[in-house]
């Protein structure tokens, strides 16, 4: 088997719990990881943090985490795998490319602090949740309100019909 | 023989793949996006792979 080299963009989701703790803990982790697996980490930068289009487990945010790395492939999975056994990332993807663009050469291995992360505390995400979940309460009532007026519309109309019957019966009666 | 560049997408680019995808979160169809078979083959990977890190929703819940 060859272990010839390639240069891959790497995304990590990590995990906001984490990031709390400290942002540069949590990504020189997934660089010791990455490079104890004979990975070259060529970038790895910061992308931001944002809402999750669907829950992954109970997680609604999380922060990105952007790289670009030179292995084999090999040394590519054995990473991934560790990575998702233990660690602060819980969804990685890993990517061929070309080669890495010059305006990703200049972050480099980006060095932030941990204050220029902004992650929203435990406690205002759940209520982003819940505000969410608010909204979607109130949207679903609306449409049942609506439905229930056309039942009740069409429910009203049998009865006029029905008095109408009855009424033609007593006629012919 | 077309003169254009055929056009890359980004997974990264969410805006722009947004406007490839149905309100109820599909792919629209090659006669829908202009696209040729190569971009449209191109914008479905740079989809699932915005889908995969939950960049965008796989549909409507």
């Amino acid at each position: 088997m060859t272990n010839k080299i390639h240069t891959y963009q790497a995304v990590f989701l990590l995990d906001n719990e984490e990031v709390r703790k400290g942002f540069n803990q949590a990504k020189d982790w997934v660089q010791t990881c990455l490079e104890k697996h004979n990975v070259d980490v060529k970038v790895l930068r910061l992308w931001g943090e944002r809402a999750l289009a669907y829950p992954i487990g109970s997680r609604q945010r999380a922060t990105y985490l952007l790289g670009w790395v030179e292995a084999s492939g090999e040394s590519v999975n054995e990473a991934k795998r560790e990575m998702y056994l233990v660690g602060p990332a819980f969804r990685i993807m890993f990517l061929r490319a070309d080669e890495i663009p010059a305006e990703e050469m200049e972050f480099g291995i980006e060095a932030i602090e941990d204050s220029a992360v902004e992650v929203p505390d435990e406690i205002e995400e759940f209520e982003m949740i819940e505000e969410n979940v608010a909204e979607e309460a109130s949207e679903s009532k609306t449409e049942e309100n609506t439905d229930e007026q056309a039942g009740e519309k069409a429910a009203d109309s049998s009865d006029e019909s029905e008095a109408v019957a009855a009424g033609e019966e007593n006629k012919e009666n | 023989m077309s003169s254009k560049k055929d056009r890359m997408f980004d997974f990264k680019n969410v805006e722009e793949l947004q406007t490839f995808i149905t309100p109820l979160g599909k792919i629209m169809p090659a006669k829908r996006t202009g696209l040729s078979g190569r971009e449209q083959r191109r914008l479905k990977t740079a989809v699932k792979m915005a889908r995969q890190l939950a960049l965008l929703s796989y549909g409507v819940q």
